[in-house]
């Protein structure tokens, strides 16, 4: 008995060493990518003998950075927008009522999630093309919209299955038509699933390269410009312009993840 | 019960004529939207075909309508359609794909790679997903897959980027090396399979992760504990219990990140060399040259989608008659 014990505990050392090790794995790249961006020389690569701020002051300066940020940001509230509406009444119908197709309904639902980013792009790029929008921010936020609407649907859905429909029957039977039981019950119920989705699409679109790339007029967003920057070649500013993303990316992402996590457990 | 008491506190106070002050009072007293409610819910069908109309639309036109006209484009010879020029239906595009070997060499060469980094990620991911799920208490779950989460938040381009910086001539990968005395002269990992290869599991290993976890989160503890008594020893438990038990996270992880690997056009751009190109960047080809390429750049990316989708379903039907067969 003795030994499984121990076998167990060798189990668990060599287990939790595992995942130290992928945490390490994870983080390690973008640590060194954020000390490259600190690195007083042009030249990229290790050691680093001197550190140096001008590089983030550069990026401050850079009109078409700062321009990429706001551009790329004004994308991912427009796109949001959209989805999040688009997405929450999909997830109503598919979670209400059963109804004939509602299995085809859902796989429809989903496929923008399912089709590799490549293919996506270029379906997109055709079908503006047809209908007739121009390259440019109206054809990125159409396409970051619908293909965030699957993720929203998705965690709407789950979230909506766990309603209590007591709730609504109790609204109902005071005298509240569906339409007002809907927004006084059912919208404060969802709100966390809600918020929690509208984040992780803001993120998805603000980071996205694919479609912005394929889509995009002559502004670039953030990431299609650092991609452009990097096919130019390497350089510290980049580290410092990707640094900021970054931290920013992160942080948004932390903050939704605890306020959902929060307003979940108060429900 | 509790209806009862409701009906009879608030039921007439509706009907005694007292109006409702407050906005969602006056808002359902206002003639035009009682209106309109009585309009909309007429009946259940209606009410249903309102709620029903814009997901149906929107699904048709949006989700459904850049696939298919994808596919109509695929199977014409011109497109965008210069003006006084005649469109024609042609199988061409797709007849180009087989004669060409700097076509289909890029399509094989990503389904193979697709497929041996959705292997490498499922090694990598499931010993951690393990530990997540049965060696962390339930209290800290959260905090230690959080930790995960954060790079995860962090951008394609962002993360490509990182892993140059990594992998690099220059990077610290190499500089470790040196200073460990184990090369003298850099190894050059830039610019190859392997570089698009960590690039890509890079990418992806959160979305094998998560299914992992959650199938074995639901595994339950007295299983494996049964088994130990039983003289089990930790590799039998893992090939008898945990594995079976969790093909299904293990199938679904692997489709999703198989489907991204394909997709990737970026990554394989600036990590991989022209001995790596992925059919990603030969479509990509046909709509950044001149000419009316389109239809032929849309017969491939239909040909891919095709493909991914023909070996995900194999591999999924495949994953089942496992199941079957453990059950048994």
């Amino acid at each position: 008995m003795n030994d499984r014990v121990e076998l167990y505990r060798g189990n668990r050392i060599l287990l939790s060493c595992l995942y130290w090790a992928f945490v390490v794995y994870v983080f390690v790249p973008l640590i060194l990518m954020v000390m490259m961006g600190f690195k007083d020389s042009k030249f990229i690569g290790f050691p680093i003998k001197s550190w140096t701020l001008d590089w983030y002051v550069e990026v401050f300066r850079d009109a078409e950075v700062m321009f990429a940020f706001g551009y790329s940001m004004l994308i991912a509230i427009l796109s949001t927008l959209i989805s999040v509406v688009v997405g929450t009444w999909i997830a109503v119908l598919l979670e209400g009522r059963r109804f004939h197709g509602r299995a085809v309904m859902f796989g429809l639902t989903v496929l923008p999630a399912l089709v590799p980013g490549i293919i996506s792009a270029i379906a997109f790029r055709i079908y503006a093309r047809w209908v007739g929008i121009e390259p440019g921010m109206g054809a990125i936020v159409w396409s970051h919209a619908v293909h965030n609407v699957p993720f929203v649907a998705l965690v709407v859905m789950a979230r909506l299955s766990t309603l209590p429909k007591s709730q609504i029957e109790a609204a109902r039977d005071l005298g509240a038509d569906p339409l007002v039981a809907f927004i006084r019950i059912t919208l404060p119920y969802l709100a966390p699933a809600i918020l929690g989705a509208s984040i992780f699409c803001l993120l998805l679109s603000f980071d996205d390269f694919v479609r912005s790339f394929f889509l995009g007029g002559y502004e670039p967003t953030l990431p299609v410009l650092i991609f452009a920057k990097l096919r130019s070649g390497m350089s510290p500013e980049i580290n410092a312009i990707a640094s900021i993303a970054l931290v920013l990316t992160a942080i948004i992402g932390v903050w939704a993840e605890r306020f959902t996590r929060r307003l979940n457990k108060d429900n | 019960m509790k209806r009862e008491i409701s009906a009879s506190n608030d039921a007439p106070r509706v009907q005694s004529g007292v109006p409702d002050r407050t906005f969602w009072g006056r808002l359902t007293g206002w003639a035009p939207y009682t209106a309109m409610m009585r309009l909309v819910t007429a009946s259940p069908k209606r009410q249903f075909a309102i709620l029903a109309a814009l997901p149906i639309v929107w699904v048709l036109t949006q989700h459904l309508g850049p696939m298919l006209q994808m596919l109509r484009v695929s199977l014409t010879d011109a497109y965008p359609v210069a003006p006084g020029v005649e469109q024609h239906f042609t199988f061409d595009n797709y007849l180009r794909f087989f004669g060409d070997s700097i076509f289909w060499m890029p399509f094989f060469r990503t389904l193979t790679f697709a497929a041996a980094f959705t292997f490498c990620t499922l090694v990598l991911a499931y010993p951690v997903a393990y530990f997540l799920a049965r060696h962390v208490s339930r209290r800290n779950q959260m905090l230690f897959l959080l930790i995960l989460l954060i790079p995860f938040w962090v951008g394609e381009i962002v993360r490509t980027y990182a892993i140059m910086i990594l992998l690099g001539n220059t990077g610290a990968l190499n500089l470790a090396l040196k200073w460990l005395g184990l090369i003298d002269q850099p190894i050059p990992f830039m610019y190859t399979g392997f570089s698009m290869g960590v690039g890509i599991v890079y990418l992806t290993a959160l979305y094998m992760l998560l299914p992992l976890y959650s199938a074995l989160e639901k595994l339950p503890k007295s299983m494996n504990e049964a088994a130990a008594d039983l003289g089990a020893g930790p590799w039998t438990r893992f090939w008898r219990i945990s594995l079976p038990m969790t093909l299904e996270g293990i199938a679904s992880g692997c489709t999703l990140v198989f489907l991204i690997s394909t997709g990737f056009y970026a990554t394989p751009v600036l990590l991989g060399g022209p001995s790596t190109t992925v059919f990603a960047e030969t479509i990509a080809g046909f709509f950044h040259v001149a000419g009316d390429q389109w239809p032929t750049g849309a017969a491939f990316a239909v040909l891919m989608f095709v493909a991914a989708l023909l070996i995900t379903a194999a591999f999924q039907k495949l994953m089942s008659a496992l199941r079957r067969g453990e059950s048994r």
